[in-house]
Order: C-alpha cells, then sequence, then structure tokens
C-alpha cells in the first residue's frame, strides 16, 4: 500500500472518530435533556465523558495526518480551501472543548442533586436547556460538517 | 499528485451523502453499543434499554439508509456499468448489504430487552452484535480509503 493510502486511511479514521464521536455525545446529550430525575442525566452525561478522547483522538488525528497529506499530495498550505478548514477544526475544538467543560458543570450539579434526593431541579433543567451550551455544540457540529464539505469538494484545488 | 484524487465534480455530491451517512452510522452505533451495554446490569437498566432501542429506530437506520443509499448514487456513476469494480469496493458492499439483517435484528431484540425492561439475554445480544457490526464498520472503512490493491 502506498504512503498516501495510509496517510488517507489515517486521516479518515480521524475524522469518523471526531465527528463519530460528535454524533454519539449528541444521542447522549439529547437524550440527557428528555431526562428530569438527576440521577438520569448524570448516568447519561458520563457517556458523554466516555466519548471525549475518542473525539480528542479524532481531532489530532484529522489534524497531523490531513497536513502529512497536504505535503504528500504536494497542495499548497496556504491554499484557500485548506486554511478555511484548519481555520473551521479550531473553531470546532475551541466551541467543543468550552460546550464539554459547562456540560462537565452540568454533570457535577446532576450528580449532586442525585446524592441529595434524587429530586427533579429547575436548576438542573435550566442548565440542560441552557442556550449557551446548545449554541456551542450545534456550532461545532456545524463546523465539522463544513470541513467535511471542503474536504470533498476542495475548492480551488488544482 | 495521486490519481484517485482527480474526480469528475458530480461525483462530489454522492460521495458527501454516502460519507456523511456513513459517519453518523459509526457515531450512532457505537452511542448504541454503550446504552445497550448499560441496560445490562446496574441503575436504570430499562432506561437505557428504551434509549438503545429508540436510538437505532432514530438515528442508526436512517443513517444506514442513507449510507447504503450514498453507495448506490455514487457507484452508478463511478461505475455506470458495474464492469471492473475494484475488491475494495466489493468489501464495502459486503459489509454494507448484511447490514439490513443486522438493523432488522437489532429492533427485534431492542424491542425485546425493553419488553424486559432491560438486562438479560436481549440486551446482551444487542450489545454483541452492533459491537461486532462496528468492527465491520471498520473493516469497511479501511477498505474504503485506503483502497488496498
Amino acid at each position: 500500500m502506498t504512503t498516501y493510502g495510509w496517510l488517507l486511511f489515517l486521516h479518515i479514521t480521524g475524522a469518523f472518530l471526531f465527528l463519530g464521536g460528535a454524533v454519539a455525545a449528541a444521542v447522549f446529550n439529547v437524550s440527557a435533556q428528555t431526562r428530569e430525575r438527576p440521577s438520569e442525566v448524570a448516568a447519561l452525561m458520563r457517556m458523554t465523558q466516555v466519548v471525549v478522547p475518542i473525539v480528542g483522538l479524532g481531532s489530532i488525528m484529522t489534524l497531523v495526518f490531513g497536513l502529512w497529506l497536504v505535503h504528500d499530495v504536494g497542495y499548497g498550505y496556504g491554499d484557500g480551501w485548506i486554511v478555511a478548514a484548519i481555520i473551521l477544526w479550531a473553531v470546532a475544538a475551541g466551541l467543543g472543548g468550552a460546550g464539554g467543560k459547562r456540560e462537565r458543570e452540568t454533570r457535577v450539579l446532576a450528580e449532586r442533586l442525585a446524592a441529595e434526593g434524587d429530586s427533579p431541579s429547575s436548576e438542573l433543567r435550566a442548565r440542560m436547556r441552557d442556550p449557551a451550551t446548545i449554541a456551542m455544540s450545534y456550532g461545532a457540529g456545524i463546523a465539522l460538517l463544513v470541513v467535511l464539505v471542503l474536504m470533498i469538494w476542495k475548492p480551488g484545488a488544482g | 499528485m495521486p490519481l484517485e484524487l482527480i474526480r469528475p465534480s458530480d461525483w462530489n455530491l454522492p460521495l458527501f451523502v454516502h460519507v456523511l451517512g456513513a459517519i453518523v452510522l459509526v457515531g450512532s452505533m457505537f452511542a448504541l453499543v454503550v446504552l445497550a451495554l448499560a441496560s445490562r446490569r446496574g441503575a436504570n437498566t430499562e432506561l437505557f434499554a428504551r434509549l438503545a432501542f429508540r436510538s437505532t429506530l432514530l438515528v442508526v437506520l436512517p443513517a444506514f439508509i442513507v449510507m447504503r443509499a450514498g453507495a448506490a448514487w455514487i457507484e452508478s456513476r463511478e461505475y455506470p456499468s458495474g464492469a471492473n469494480e475494484p475488491g475494495w469496493l466489493g468489501v464495502g458492499f459486503a459489509v454494507a448489504d448484511p447490514g439490513v439483517l443486522v438493523l432488522l435484528i437489532l429492533i427485534v431484540l431492542g424491542w425485546r430487552s425493553v419488553k424486559a425492561g432491560g438486562g438479560g439475554r436481549a440486551a446482551t445480544a444487542v450489545t454483541v452484535i452492533a459491537g461486532l457490526y462496528l468492527v465491520a464498520l471498520g473493516v469497511a472503512m479501511f477498505a474504503m480509503s485506503a483502497k488496498p490493491s
């Protein structure tokens, strides 16, 4: 198998871990938003924590092997679609990280409430539906979707 | 520049549909494995069984349909006569097509797991079958992306 074949496989594996992990996290988060009991919310949000290292590994693999592919194939590091993809990758990582931090705080609250009687709480409900956290998660997802579009269409590539 | 990088622009949309469906399928299948595993024992087994079943119907199944439709679409563009199809494409279909049966089995077992309130053999079977199919999807991804000769 060629170097290009290996690099492409590792780059795409990274993309599947990054985006697939984000999909899995979304399944757990959306499920958590439908629950009222803190113990159930906490259990589902702990599942999201399982995905975090997978998403992290995938994000690093996409960037490292993507840049290596640019060199191997002979694209320019300054090509518009590559620069745009790198910027959007950083935006997705930043938004995902910030949203994840807020979700960790929500999980800690849910675990505390679960230990204190496990009764539905308006504070937890408000945190679960926090517009800023939701906007960060959706923003990260949209940025990754645009990166995927750029990777397939490669606008302006020679 | 490798020859496989040069493709007609009208292949891009079918490829995007196929890849997006595949990514959502892999991610949701992983979520299903985690939920099914959690539904086997411990607290909230009934909840996790219900969420695993719902995820299969609402995310895994639609993603599979999009992935498979995208695969047929890009194949019709890339190999319109069906002749001289490479081996890596065969690997992709060998994993994708039995997926219909796998999903039907997962839906039936998931429903039985919900009826049983989680736990039991149905929940274990969902975990094992979904896990094995996730590995098969990984093999297909290797064949489709690395295209080993």
